[in-house]
């Protein structure tokens, strides 16, 4: 299914507007590893509550949507790692036999991103959260079309993103280990230039990005080659321009 | 308009009554609850009931040893049960249309726990620990690798609704033609984290969890797994709507109002093109939480009035969190494959029969208790999680009224 990506946005430490991101696509280079956006968007009361991943991938949604949008897309939320961090301290706790805190406990479910956005943005659609390994922007895109299929008239936004894992199980996992988000907004018809996605069963690895799938996949999005392949595992995902 | 069918064709489950479909649905139809074991090694000092999987659970072969951690053992237990039908499947469709989207909201963090431990005695984590036991995408990883199916993998984690919300994916994912069948469906495991996580909320009965009873006091948590073979085929039982919604309201308390719910309701019953009246049973979410039965019993109040037979099964196999929505459609699955001329067996309503009375007063089922049904039933199950996701699913004996 074509898919039509009319809006977008990202955020990488010191990357952080459009003109930004197009100059990063036509040099592009390893992402700085360290930092977070201050999220001055949000309430100060929720924006206490927000861990570096959530007011990431929230500045990502908040810079994709105009604020007639916001409150009634539905939305797709991707993260390999979500919480992981957060679940770090409180795996801690249990192993000690220390009391666990409700609120950290409570912001540590992989919806927690998308619960937030919901609140945050007074927004009742639907929304789901996914983890797919090395694979999750491409599962994300899936989702996006899932959501399509059950209502083909209204778009979807898409919000992914990860910071990298801390010490603890980070010598584990082999991956750019870089904060960042990206957000888009899909559409199954409409104005803007438009995508298809397909698969196949492959057997050949493809070569990794020195930087997250999805930020390879914004690089190719602003460049002018026809398409991108991507998958770690047996199944190949091929986006292409229409 | 005519819309590919839904087929759930094959079915596999594990939880605290049993791994048989003939043992589960015995003891889910008597109301059993001896299912729940008391356990005082999740949280320090307490003694409390569990729904934990007694049952020995298979080992995950050598080669992928890197996904083994109880969440993936309950999960293949669930697989194992319908591995003739999947493999017939790939054979039939080909390898890269097949698909894998599940829920879970813990994956292995248990074994990450046991990792943890061993980091604390000794300075490292446990040798055979793996981050694919961890992250969420594991189990779908886990399953992809297990069965040989190429087609996306991917897992749905929303909380309490992860399970309910993986079989609408593996819906849509059929009529959209990206894959001609799905593995769907959702493992849950017991762990530290979420005994601990809900104890801290308040959120654990000091009994037994006693949904719609003015003695209330939370929830028994509990695991396990229930994986769906879903085609576009026609017959048998069918997944026939979907309805999902969100709250804006609070990252761990419901709308007390039960707006989410009702909306969940009302778009799993537009989206089958079903009127209240034609709805069957009705399973409960119900946690047996303060929060969670006023709201839902005021929401299915409105939605469907008291006449509705309504159960909740939490009782039964505890809360398995991000697999309670699969387990529970396994539970409708069965009620509809044992359905006798036009009637419908239904699960008892499980508690120490005090009702609220400031609950809306729908209908809990009684004991043994059957209802006709006509000769195609439809049966609903809620699921709402934390940070107000919720998911409502239609099942039913044939596509298209």
């Amino acid at each position: 299914m074509k898919l039509s990506l009319t809006n977008w946005s990202a955020w990488a430490p010191g990357i952080e507007t459009p003109d930004a991101w197009r100059a990063w696509a036509r040099e592009p280079s390893p992402l700085a590893k360290e930092g977070a956006p201050d999220g001055k968007f949000l309430p100060a009361m929720l924006r206490r509550r927000c861990t570096p991943l959530t007011r990431t991938m929230l500045a990502a949604a908040w810079g994709c949507l105009d604020a007639n949008e916001l409150p009634t897309l539905r939305s797709v939320f991707a993260s390999r790692h979500g919480s992981i961090n957060e679940s770090i301290g409180l795996l801690e706790n249990v192993v000690r036999r220390e009391k666990l805190s409700p609120a950290t406990f409570s912001h540590t479910v992989h919806n927690a991103q998308a619960a937030l956005f919901s609140i945050a943005a007074v927004n009742r659609a639907a929304s789901s959260s996914l983890s797919a390994q090395e694979d999750t922007w491409a599962c994300a895109w899936i989702e996006a079309l899932t959501f399509l299929e059950r209502d083909p008239s209204a778009p979807v936004l898409v919000v992914i993103g990860d910071v990298p894992l801390a010490e603890t199980f980070a010598p584990l996992v082999d991956e750019p280990a870089v904060p960042y988000a990206f957000a888009c907004r899909l559409a199954s018809e409409g104005s803007g230039p438009g995508i298809t996605l397909a698969l196949e069963d492959s057997d050949q690895p493809l070569p990794r990005p020195a930087w997250p799938h999805v930020l390879e996949f914004l690089r190719w999005w602003l460049s002018d080659e026809p398409t991108l392949a991507q998958g770690s595992r047996g199944t190949r995902y091929t986006f292409r321009r229409s | 308009m005519t819309r590919t069918p839904c087929s759930l064709a094959a079915l596999g489950q594990v939880n605290a009554l049993g791994k048989t479909h003939a043992e589960i649905a015995k003891r889910l139809f008597a109301g059993d609850t001896s299912g729940l074991t008391l356990r005082d090694d999740l949280v320090p000092e307490r003694s409390l009931l569990f729904g934990a999987v007694r049952d020995p659970l298979p080992e995950i072969p050598a080669r992928l040893a890197r996904f083994a951690c109880r969440n993936n053992r309950l999960a293949l237990a669930a697989l194992e049960q319908i591995g003739a039908e999947v493999e017939a499947t790939l054979s039939r469709f080909g390898r890269a249309r097949v698909g894998v989207v599940v829920g879970t909201s813990t994956s292995g963090v248990g074994d990450a726990e046991e990792a943890i431990a061993v980091r604390e005695r000794t300075g490292r984590l446990a040798r055979e620990f793996d981050y694919a036991q961890l992250e969420f995408g594991g189990l779908s990883g886990f399953l992809a690798e297990a069965t040989g199916a190429r087609g996306p993998a991917y897992t749905l984690s929303t909380a309490c609704s992860s399970g309910a919300r993986a079989l609408a994916t593996a819906r849509s994912l059929i009529r959209l033609g990206i894959c001609d069948a799905v593995i769907s469906g959702a493992a849950d495991s017991l762990c530290g984290l979420t005994a601990n996580g809900f104890a801290s909320l308040g959120a654990l009965s000091a009994r037994i969890t006693n949904p719609c009873s003015r003695n209330r006091d939370g929830l028994t948590l509990g695991e396990g797994s229930a994986l769906f073979l879903v085609t576009g085929d026609a017959g048998g039982v069918q997944l026939l709507g979907v309805g999902e919604s969100s709250e804006a309201h609070h990252i761990s308390a419901p709308d007390p109002e039960g707006n989410g719910a009702e909306a969940a309701m009302r778009g799993a019953l537009a989206d089958a093109g079903l009127a209240p009246s034609e709805i069957a049973y009705l399973n409960l979410h119900g946690t047996g939480t303060p929060q969670n039965d006023p709201m839902e019993c005021a929401a299915v109040a409105r939605v469907f009035g008291t006449e509705l037979p309504c159960s909740s099964t939490k009782a039964l196999i505890g809360h398995a969190l991000g697999a309670a929505g699969a387990l529970e459609a396994a539970f409708c699955w069965l009620v509809l494959a044992n359905r006798s001329n036009d009637s419908l067996t239904l699960p008892p309503h499980v508690f120490d029969g005090e009702r609220d009375p400031a609950l809306a007063p729908i209908r809990l089922v009684a004991a043994s208790e059957s209802v006709k049904a006509g000769a195609h039933p439809r049966v609903l199950t809620n699921s709402f999680g934390f940070g107000g996701s919720n998911c409502s699913l239609v099942l039913g004996t044939d596509a298209d009224a």
